[in-house]
């Protein structure tokens, strides 16, 4: 087989007519729900209450009834916050950063990505409200001015958190919205008033879509805009995660303490946001029928991306080792020992294998295309993500420095709960965007299909009969 | 009408005085405008009604909220009282019902707080972790209200549910029970604890002058009886004379624990450590501590053998027969030949005993025989007091360590077991017609096979005069409510002619009558007729008769009494005692004759909670063992060789400490209890505390720990708390105990001595420290001379070249910011670490002075007990032989506190006097800030502990009345930490404004330095250059913990020497 290098390769199989990509992205939401979708919306509504019962409870009792102790002042919260603001990176790398690097084979994942960054960051914004004793006054966590004239403190990470968040969350709400304006008007084109049902929907896409005439003017302005915004968005891809780690990179723990933390959490954040998506996306291809949109190529790529940055994850790892040792701290030196071989060993083992080994097998094209297999590599890379937030939050507070006050952190099913319900929220979120809005950029697919741009090669030049 | 025009007029209208016009000049609006308001007139779509709808729906919605301040009514004083004035606290001298003289803090009339007196002789102005906590027994909700007449034996006691009765009915019936029984010539069983106080001997007496009948039984749990035996036996007396421990430079104890359980534990701290002043090393006394227990004398001790108590006997008189052998006999009675079968030598070959420590002491008692004291523990038999002695008087220090003319004074002698079996008897036969409980719980105390249970039963009438029920309380009985010693009247004699005055601070808060009192209203002939000054009058006469005259006091009565009272105590002149010729034949008489077999128990006196008595006090039960840091429970505790033996884990998950059980049984009685792994204990040895596992008390005490009385015997073993032969196997099943301290095993290389190598710990010992002086003072005059003049560059200097001499390593921080400057007072502490002995009094003074909430065990299992300051215990060494390190850990009030900056909404700050402060209101609770302390004091409310301790113990009515008003109770999910005692330096800098000067750092003391029985704190200001306590942080023994991470504390801490002669310093690695 010869390779074809006078051209790119195409990132749609075949070679779909405008009408037929319309009508299979759009079918979803056309259709009454099946049985499926019902049997998995009641699944993740079930998780869902399981933590909104574990939230209400802890509420009402207070924090006790979760697993925080003396050392250990931050448990689960905050190893799901660090984990679901990890999981939002990918949206906006993939909409933003690789939009901006020409990667065509985003297209048929950057919306579902981004709408994931937005359920990600919504989940993942719960926590700091309500990891705090008294959630009632989390307000006093925005700088509002007062009657008391008391303002918050500058100087402290948690406060960055509350900006670097709120920033990246509205900035990627944006860009994703202005993503789905011409595909709103794509659906709101396609609607008639024919029944009540379709009536409502039409009124609906008909807001949401602004007014848009798909006129060469909105276009350009269009083009323009997202241009702009994605080179908004990219420094806050970066900045999040980093404002992220200095919640432990700021204070003095040893375990904590350490500069390599930034571009160590972008870049695990980047891997379990891919993985995510890898896997949300398997499933949605198969179930959607996007398949030829969705690509085994596109689905490679990811994982391509999944291997390097598990390889600088991996980096971090012995790095860590290398300079705890290299510091000669003894404290600090102990803090790493003691995540490899004291009590929480067994979660720092689950995060080498989940997150250096696992994607290993990804060197070997026939394992990275075998859909199956990357699938469960994916969900490893998810769980050895997890637990890389657990180990950095907990084993370092365990045992800091003074030995008498060292203890073991025990999660409690009020921890778990919430945990399910993270994910039953976020699912949730996820489901009903399948099935409101178009999961895969209409507009956008259309303009890198086969012969959908300008070309010296003339029309059908994929198949090579154009020389 | 028409004939007067108006002069001035609107229109033509009015001009032309048109009817309407007139009208409407008599209205200011038009009509309609001014119409009287109506709702229901107005319009359905009106602004008016709309408004008027508003307005009242939400003054309605506003009425009907309630204020969730308003928690009831503050009425102020309609006529202040004279002596108490809003926002100032009163102190009144008294004396607890243990003898400890106290100062009673009260504020509007509350007691909130107990310290010692500072006049009292034998306190000296320091009281213990157990008296500090009496004041919540005081509001204690389970204490009896009113008088009961119980019939259901079955009924629960303290609840609301109690049969009531009223004080008349039931005087009325006693009375004729008592006279009933005087008359038909049955007994009337009194039965008490020791009776401390002359002036109630003195009732006891009268009482039996009324109703012939009556004798009085005295027992107590833990007690002394051995010992005093065995001084009767030896010397002839039973007054025990009192023990000058500061006058000793070495203390050889053989299973006493005089530091933390045995005898006045205050005084004898604070005469201990007086000899442990570091700028006096040479001064230091030396303590060596041989024991099968590991206890907190044993973990401070200089050295320390672990050796079974069968063999204290010959050890002791192995070390007699090594003196006279040097030569060095300063016992001039003639003949020693109970010694010649012994030979230190051999004894020591023989058990394989530590060689370097027999050496070392035969070598420290020869040089130092007429200042060693030898003290052997209450739990061992009379021939051991005997023999211990014996020791004393072959070395010549009996005069030296005595004091003969302050003896013990015993009021009334212990009842004999064979007194008590003769009691018993006669409840079963049924010759007591009336049985009192005179405070006292003797169903739960004394030993089972005694068979007290079940004879009581059978007295037809039994009365327990109680504060609240107890096991003795579950018979058919007369229930009658009695005083809190706070409420009381009463007088201690504890050492001949130091009589202290107990006086009430509050009135009764419940319906209860002092229990002298009591039995003096059923003494009279006007049984109604009651008042509550019925001992107060008593007591004030038996002092004119008895005390008055011995003072000598040229005043009347009434001002000796009233300076007695003010002063809460009378010292009477002492009067020159001799000590007695030593019997030597007492050796004989009494042989020991134990030998080791199988394994031996020792039944230990719990640290805090007492013979039991103080189990419903949380905050004793939450206080750490100061050795294995567990709370609220006992347990079999046991070397790691014979736990290996018996087949039995504890521990293996962590902070949860799983133990199993193991059935311990003597002579046929067992017990089921859980194992606690305690390096340092000997070998087939086994300790239990007493007190633990009462089931007829409050909430909190009930079912609390394992009732180890099960395993008494009337007869004894070698005595009644000490066991051989007993046997002890694994039993079924595992128990949570809760420890507040992670125990990292001793020989696992992995975390092993970190307290050292962390410089969290520094210490060294004497000879290296004397040593060290020397070079350091010739350091110091050669910097001076180097750098004449220039006295910042010679301090740098000088600091290095301490650390250099210390062995340390110096390192240097380096700072981008400049440090603040504190120009006032800045506030600092400093902890002594040669004086502290770890007694734990600290800890509960903090607990009383900053309301600080009991928890509960389980919520202690997860590590969340609330206690600002904690004591901080280290192992190192062996597991066989671990050196024991303690430390008491409290905020540190860094001045680069990394607390602060990582708060998101500045609830933590830095005040102008150098206080980490705390603002609860702001607080939002992200623990962010306990996350960062390195030092781990900041305590999160993970729950209102208010509510949720004990199903809302403390909203109970009467524990409301006990917090400090001066500190805020702190709700869930607020984050709070030691502040120093702010409300104390507050209420100084308020009272040198009012003074009109400065304030001065001494003016003020923190709680837990004035509990401090060492004075092992000091608090100050440190930027007076002669306060105390800057010349502490000057001092070069001074050393900040964690100094590397640059975080600047302001609590020093001094390192402490070991006086051991070994070259191996602790602290270096």
């Amino acid at each position: 087989m010869s390779i074809e290098l006078t051209h790119e390769p195409s990132v749609i199989a075949g070679k779909p007519s405008l009408k037929q990509i319309d009508a299979s992205i759009i079918k979803p939401m056309n259709e009454v729900p099946n049985k499926k979708f019902f049997m998995a919306i009641t699944l993740t509504l079930t998780m869902l209450s399981i933590g909104a019962v574990s939230l209400g409870m802890s509420f009402y009792r207070g924090l006790g009834l979760w697993g925080v102790n003396n050392p250990v002042g931050w448990g689960f919260a905050i190893i799901n916050f660090v984990f679901w603001v990890g999981i939002g990176h990918a949206g906006t790398l993939i909409s933003a950063i690789l939009y901006l690097f020409r990667q065509k084979w985003r297209t048929g994942i950057a919306r579902f990505a981004e709408g994931m960054t937005i359920f990600a960051v919504m989940t993942a914004g719960i926590f700091p409200l309500i990891h705090v004793g008294r959630p009632w006054l989390a307000g006093y966590l925005f700088p509002y001015p007062n009657q008391h004239s008391l303002w918050v403190n500058f100087t402290s990470p948690l406060l960055w958190d509350v900006f670097a968040v709120s920033t990246y969350f509205t900035v990627s709400f944006v860009f994703w919205y202005i993503g789905l304006v011409p595909d709103f008007a794509t659906m709101r084109d396609r609607l008639s008033n024919s029944t009540a049902v379709d009536k409502i929907k039409k009124t609906i896409y008909s807001v949401l879509s602004l007014g848009w005439r798909f006129s060469n003017r909105h276009w350009s302005h269009y083009e323009m805009m997202y241009l702009v915004l994605a080179g908004f968005a990219t420094p806050l891809v970066l900045s999040v995660h980093t404002i992220v780690s200095f919640d432990f990179a700021v204070s003095i723990m040893p375990g904590w303490h350490t500069t390599i933390f930034p571009p160590y959490f972008v870049a695990g954040a980047v891997f379990s946001g891919f993985a995510m998506v890898q896997n949300a996306l398997i499933i949605i291809r198969k179930v959607f029928d996007l398949e030829y949109i969705i690509t085994l190529d596109t689905l490679e790529k990811m994982n391509k991306i999944i291997i390097v940055t598990g390889l600088m994850v991996g980096y971090a790892y012995g790095m860590e080792f290398f300079i705890a040792w290299y510091s000669g701290h003894e404290v600090e030196s102990f803090a790493f020992l003691n995540r490899a071989f004291g009590p929480y060993a067994w979660a720092y083992w689950i995060m080498v294998s989940c997150n250096v080994i696992a994607p290993q097998f990804f060197w070997f094209k026939k394992l990275r295309t075998n859909i199956p297999f990357m699938f469960v590599v994916a969900v490893l890379v998810n769980v050895g993500m997890w637990f890389e937030r657990f180990v950095i939050t907990v084993t370092s507070l365990s045992r800091d420095y003074l030995p008498s006050s060292w203890a073991y952190y025990t999660p409690t099913i009020y921890d778990f709960g919430i945990l399910i319900g993270s994910f039953g929220w976020f699912f949730t979120l996820l489901l009903i965007f399948t099935r409101t809005m178009p999961v895969v950029s209409i507009a956008e697919v259309k303009a890198v299909v086969d012969g959908a741009q300008p070309s010296h090669h003339g029309i059908g030049h994929s198949t090579g009969e154009g020389h | 009408m028409t004939n007067s025009k108006p002069k001035f007029w609107k229109s033509l209208n009015q001009y032309n005085q048109k009817p309407e016009s007139v009208e409407a000049t008599h209205h200011e609006f038009v009509n309609g405008v001014t119409d009287e308001f109506d709702v229901n007139a107005l319009p359905d779509k009106s602004r008016r009604k709309f408004l008027a709808l508003l307005g009242a729906s939400s003054a309605l919605a506003a009425t009907a909220c309630s204020d969730y301040y308003d928690k009831g009514e503050i009425i102020t004083y309609n006529k202040k009282p004279e002596t108490i004035t809003y926002g100032e606290a009163n102190y009144y001298a008294s004396t607890l019902n243990n003898g400890a003289g106290v100062l009673v803090k009260t504020r509007e009339g509350r007691p909130i707080k107990i310290d010692g007196n500072p006049e009292h002789p034998i306190g000296k102005g320091k009281v213990s972790a157990g008296d500090q906590a009496v004041i919540m027994d005081l509001y204690d909700p389970s204490r009896l209200r009113y008088p009961i007449k119980k019939s259901d034996s079955k009924l629960v006691l303290y609840k609301d549910e109690m049969p009531r009765s009223d004080w008349e009915k039931v005087d009325t019936q006693i009375v004729g029970k008592l006279k009933e029984a005087a008359n038909s010539g049955k007994e009337i069983a009194i039965v008490t604890h020791s009776i401390l106080s002359p002036t109630q001997n003195k009732l006891l007496i009268d009482f039996a002058a009324k109703y012939p009948t009556a004798k009085v039984y005295s027992y107590e749990l833990l007690n002394e009886s051995e010992k005093i035996s065995a001084w009767f036996d030896s010397y002839g007396s039973y007054d025990l004379p009192s023990t000058k421990w500061d006058s000793a430079d070495i203390i050889v104890s053989f299973e006493c624990d005089f530091l933390g359980t045995e005898g006045n534990v205050t005084e004898q701290i604070r005469q201990f450590s007086s000899r442990r002043d570091m700028d006096m090393p040479e001064k230091f006394n030396k303590l060596y501590q041989v024991e099968g227990n590991y206890s907190l004398t044993g973990a401070m001790a200089d050295y320390r053998l672990r050796l079974t108590p069968e063999l204290h006997y010959g050890f002791i008189m192995s070390l007699a027969s090594e003196i006279v052998k040097k030569g060095k006999n300063a016992y001039l009675g003639s003949d020693l030949s109970v010694l010649s079968g012994y030979s230190l030598q051999q004894f020591a070959d023989q058990n394989k005993l530590n060689k370097k420590f027999i050496d070392e002491l035969a070598h420290d008692i020869l040089a130092h025989s007429d200042k060693t004291l030898v003290v052997a523990g209450s739990s061992m038999p009379n021939s051991v007091h005997v023999a211990v002695n014996l020791l004393n008087e072959v070395l010549g220090s009996v005069n030296n360590v005595y004091d003969f003319s302050r003896a013990n004074k015993t009021q009334r002698a212990l009842s004999t077991n064979d007194e008590l079996k003769s009691l018993v008897n006669k409840m079963k036969g049924g010759n007591v017609g009336v049985l009192i409980h005179f405070d006292s719980n003797p169903v739960f105390h004394l030993p089972s096979d005694l068979g007290y249970k079940d004879a009581y039963q059978k007295v037809p009438t039994i009365i327990s005069l109680v504060e609240s029920a107890n096991e003795s309380c579950q018979a058919n009985q007369y229930i009658i409510p009695i005083n809190h010693a706070l409420e009381s009247w009463n007088d201690f004699e504890l050492r001949s002619g130091y009589y202290s005055l107990q006086q009430p601070v509050i009135a009764p808060i419940h319906d209860t009558r002092q229990k002298e009192a009591a039995l003096l209203n059923w003494m009279s002939d006007n049984v109604t007729g009651y008042s509550h000054d019925l001992y107060h009058k008593y007591l004030m006469s038996n002092w004119e008769i008895s005390v008055y005259p011995l003072s000598g006091s040229v005043a009347d009565f009434r001002s000796f009494w009233f300076a007695a009272l003010h002063d809460g105590v009378a010292v009477i002149k002492a009067g020159q005692t001799e000590k007695p010729a030593f019997n030597i034949s007492a050796l004989n008489s009494n042989p020991f004759k134990f030998a080791k077999q199988n394994y031996t128990l020792l039944l230990g006196a719990a640290y805090y909670i007492g013979d039991g008595r103080f189990a419903n006090n949380g905050w004793l039960q939450e206080v750490p063992h100061p050795v294995t840091k567990s709370v609220w429970d006992n347990y079999a505790m046991m070397s790691p060789a014979t736990a290996k033996e018996l087949d039995v884990k504890f521990g293996e998950d962590k902070l949860n400490r799983e133990a199993d059980m193991v059935e311990v049984t003597v002579s046929g009685r067992s017990l089921k209890l859980p194992v606690l792994i305690q390096p340092g204990m000997a070998d087939n040895f086994i300790s239990v505390e007493l007190g633990y596992g009462r089931t007829s008390i409050g909430d909190v005490g009930k079912d609390v720990g394992f009732d180890a009385t099960a395993l008494m015997s009337i007869n004894g073993g070698i005595t009644s708390r000490l066991y051989t032969g007993v046997s002890v196997k694994k039993a079924e099943g595992i128990h949570h105990l809760v420890t507040t301290q992670e125990h990292h095993s001793l020989d696992e290389e992995f975390v092993k001595d970190f307290h050292l190598k962390r410089h969290i710990i520094n210490e060294y010992t004497v000879p290296f420290y004397l040593d060290f002086n020397k070079k350091y003072d010739e350091a110091k005059r050669r910097l001076k001379a180097e750098f004449a003049g220039d006295e910042v560059a010679f301090k740098k200097a000088l600091k290095s070249e301490k650390i250099h001499l210390l062995g340390h390593h110096e390192y240097k921080n380096h700072s981008i910011t400049p440090d603040r400057v504190y120009t006032d007072v800045k506030w600092g502490m400093a902890i002594d670490l040669n004086k502290c002995t770890a007694c734990g009094t600290c800890v509960t003074a903090c607990n009383v002075e900053n309301n600080i909430p009991v928890v509960g065990k389980e919520e202690a299992s997860k590590g969340r007990e609330m206690h600002w300051m904690r004591i901080d215990t280290y192992f190192s060494g062996t597991p066989e032989d671990p050196v024991t390190s303690f430390q008491p850990m409290l905020c540190q009030h860094c001045d680069n506190a990394p607390c602060e900056n990582v708060c998101p909404v500045v609830a933590t700050t830095h005040s102008p006097d150098g206080l980490n402060q705390m603002t609860y209101n702001r607080c939002v609770g992200t623990r962010y800030c306990a996350n960062n302390c390195p030092y781990k004091v900041r305590r999160y409310n993970f729950f209102d502990f208010r509510n949720d301790f004990a199903d809302g113990y403390y909203r109970q009515d009467t524990l409301e009345l006990m917090h400090n008003p001066e500190v805020t109770v702190r709700s869930r999910g607020v984050m709070e930490k030691c502040t120093f005692c702010t409300q104390r330096i507050q209420e100084a800098r308020t009272s040198a404004a009012k003074d009109g000067r400065k304030i001065k750092g001494t003016d003020v003391k923190t709680a837990c330095q004035e509990a401090c029985p060492a004075s092992a704190i000091t608090f100050g200001d440190m930027n007076d250059p002669e306060s105390p306590l800057s010349k502490l942080r000057e001092h070069p023994l001074g050393y900040h913990v964690l100094e590397t991470i640059s975080v600047k504390p302001n609590v020093t801490y001094l390192s402490r020497l070991r006086n051991t002669v070994t070259e191996e310093k602790h602290g270096e690695h």
